[in-house]
């Protein structure tokens, strides 16, 4: 059988090489146990809570391959349900977003309120005899729901660690995009619009891209020629960038890494956004502000970054965060959310929307390129010979460091060096690590070697 | 509907024909050439609302994220990328073909005598085939403002409402 | 059997007659087309609130 799935960590994906083998990106008996493996017992982000923020107010998202409600229910409460009517499973609710007493379904008009539970079914005095056991058949509800900084997260599988464990160390690059520029906790909102849109490729060469690929700049120089950053220069404003130490960040047990620029003890603001004046004084009285404020890191800026396993941040030009969801595994939806202060000023929101659409989606003169390259990738990828070729995560294996400190300022994990690597591939190889350690294990159970670790230590020292 | 309106129609769609030849040529330059330098380009998204519901089927211009929304800066740099020969999305380049239809006008200032603005709605359906069996088929309408310019018209105003919710299409390197 | 009612844009406060007979006040309207939450006012149950499935409702009473 062609579409047959073989050994993990021996045949298919071996992190110590970094030979990965293509068939984890075009089998389809793989991507069917991914929906298992990983999707269902991984946190997936549903939206943002300034998406709901009324009683009855609802969005319609995904988790995976599935329909989902996230939805604030009549006493405030957060919820995210499986879109699906217990009877016979018609959609409860077909609107994107909206404010409800119910979700009613066409099908045969049962209903469920705001909290999931089933309130109204038809005829259940005379068809029913009143024998319907209502307290069984609410709304499938996620079995971990977490709302962090305003971001809502959720998890099948009651056996998965919380959220902020799940995170781990990764929980400060989660905050870059979540915390205000200025350096105050979770002041970040959506803009309104989310956009969706197909890709005809996998969703793993998005997640591996955004995981930390810094050696792709040569699929982006059209843009970067053309100015489209928000100083007319390049894509971005590299100022900071010129000035900082660039890193790669991987956090092995957890499967999350990102790019991140740790900037020197006393560095000096460095000119942005100088296509507005107002603009720029508006960030510079930010970093400014962020400085002075006890107790908030001020030296580390957002870069491309991957939470495991399939949501993409990018804190800084654009403060965007990506969901790749799986369609099929030739095909991968993707939802792109857009973030600002929710108190920045109208031109200041108004000059970022203008910069954020033509960065990133369908629009984005940079994402059009990204998305060029795993298209084709992909369809060069499905043929009986091509599947025979490994890719190569070979660059800077051996090279990453533990225990990395920049003047004073430590890092976790594990650390290469890019300022003068200018890249690496240990981000893909962390991904994938985890990657192959979830379509392996049978439970959580198999999937927290940190919480064993103080018992192994204890062990150790007898 | 008397003749100055008919002839003025006629006229509109001319341009709008000639307008659709510049793309669908590759000629990208005249055709920025046709927008004037106050433009503004808009592409809402579309949400699947509840009936009756008027006001948010689609993302406001200039208050959330549209597909476009922009001015004549961002499309002629699109228009530059596009001319570096390496902008791969559209390398090699995408074969097109803009079909506009149902032209009629909204409105004339000052009359279809004399006219210096026309509002004008058309239809349009995109066929944009690329590489090898890459196919996407875009349908809509589009609401322009023209201003007079000479015997000619520039665009001041294009609002290009696509039928999609999830766009269907990888990217759109390409113009309404 | 009565012609259909689309209970989606009743208003609360509007009365409607039930197939059993009963009338009840609309207290609330969830615009799903589907359902109504009424409350009955006359007989043993008045004052009594429910769900009233929207084909259950025969005549719309103002």
């Amino acid at each position: 059988m062609t579409n047959g799935p073989r050994g993990y960590n021996s045949g298919l994906v071996d992190a110590a090489s970094g030979l990965i083998s293509r068939e984890i990106f075009v089998n389809e008996d793989i991507y069917a146990q991914e929906q298992e493996r990983v999707f269902a017992r991984s946190w997936l982000f549903v939206g943002h809570e300034s998406q709901i923020p009324n009683p009855g107010d609802f969005f319609a998202s995904r988790m995976g391959e599935e329909s989902v409600i996230l939805c604030r229910d009549r006493a405030g409460a957060v919820h995210v349900f499986l879109n699906s009517c217990r009877h016979r499973g018609m959609k409860v609710c077909r609107y994107d977003d909206g404010n409800t007493t119910v979700f009613t379904c066409p099908y045969h008009g049962w209903s469920y309120g705001t909290d999931g539970a089933l309130v109204g079914v038809p005829f259940f005095r005379e068809a029913y005899h009143s024998e319907l056991d209502r307290g069984k058949y609410g709304l499938v509800e996620v079995a971990q729901l977490c709302c962090y900084k305003g971001s809502v997260w959720a998890n099948w599988d009651a056996g998965a660690p919380p959220f902020l464990e799940y995170l781990g160390e990764f929980q400060r690059f989660l905050d870059l995009i979540l915390d205000g520029w200025d350096g105050r906790e979770g002041q970040a909102e959506l803009l309104g619009g989310v956009q969706k849109w197909v890709i005809p490729c996998n969703w793993k060469f998005p997640a591996e891209n955004f995981a930390g690929d810094t050696y792709h700049n040569i699929s982006h120089r059209s843009v970067d020629l053309v100015g489209a950053g928000p100083s007319g220069r390049s894509r971005r404003d590299y100022g900071e960038l010129n000035v900082a130490r660039k890193l790669h960040v991987a956090l092995p047990d957890r499967g999350h890494q990102t790019i991140t620029y740790v900037l020197p003890r006393d560095h000096q603001p460095q000119p942005a956004y100088q296509n507005s004046p107002e603009v720029a004084e508006y960030f510079r009285h930010c970093e400014e502000e962020r400085r002075r404020r006890p107790g908030v890191n001020s030296r580390m800026m957002g870069a491309p970054g991957e939470i495991f396993p399939n949501v993409a941040l990018l804190p800084r030009q654009p403060r965007t965060l990506a969901v790749w969801h799986p369609v099929s595994a030739h095909q991968t939806e993707v939802w792109r959310f857009f973030f600002v202060d929710r108190d920045a000023p109208k031109t200041v929101k108004n000059f970022l929307r203008d910069y954020y659409i033509r960065y990133s989606g369908p629009a984005g003169m940079t994402e059009q390129d990204d998305m060029e390259n795993w298209n084709y990738a992909h369809a060069a990828s499905r043929g009986v010979i091509a599947r025979r070729y490994p890719y190569t995560y070979e660059m800077g294996a051996g090279h990453a460091v533990e225990d990395y400190e920049f003047e004073g300022l430590r890092m976790p994990g594990r650390v290469v060096d890019l300022t003068k690597a200018q890249a690496s591939e240990e981000p893909m190889r962390n991904l994938y690590r985890r990657w192959a350690q979830f379509m392996e294990a049978e439970s959580w159970d198999d999937l927290m070697p940190w919480r064993d670790e103080p018992a192994r230590q204890a062990q150790a020292a007898q | 509907m008397n003749a100055d309106r008919l002839l003025l129609t006629l006229d509109v769609a001319q341009f709008l024909y000639a307008e659709a030849e510049l793309l669908d040529e590759r000629r990208h330059d005249e055709w920025l050439a046709l927008l004037a330098e106050d433009i503004r380009y808009w592409m809402p998204m579309r949400r699947n609302v509840k009936y009756g519901d008027t006001t948010r089927e689609f993302t406001r211009e200039t208050e959330d994220i549209s597909w476009f929304d922009e001015g004549k800066d961002t499309l002629t740099r699109r228009v530059r990328q596009i001319q570096t020969g390496i902008h791969w999305a559209e390398e090699p380049q995408s074969r097109i073909t803009h079909m506009v239809s149902n032209v009629v006008l909204l409105g004339v200032t000052p009359d279809a005598g004399e006219p210096r603005e026309v509002s004008a709605k058309s239809r349009f359906l995109i066929y944009r085939n690329r590489v090898e069996t890459e196919t996407d088929l875009l349908v809509g309408k589009r609401e322009d403002t023209l201003r007079r310019d000479g015997d000619g018209w520039l665009i001041a105003r294009r609002k290009i409402i696509l039928d999609q919710n999830v766009l269907l299409t990888k990217n759109l390197t390409f113009f309404f | 059997m009565s012609d259909p009612v689309n209970v989606r844009t009743l208003s609360v406060g509007t009365r409607v007659v039930l197939g059993s007979g009963a009338e009840v006040e609309i207290v609330a309207n969830p615009g799903d087309g589907v359902w109504l939450f009424g409350r009955h006012v006359a007989g043993d149950a008045a004052g009594e609130e429910e769900m009233i499935f929207a084909q259950d409702v025969v005549e719309v009473r103002g």
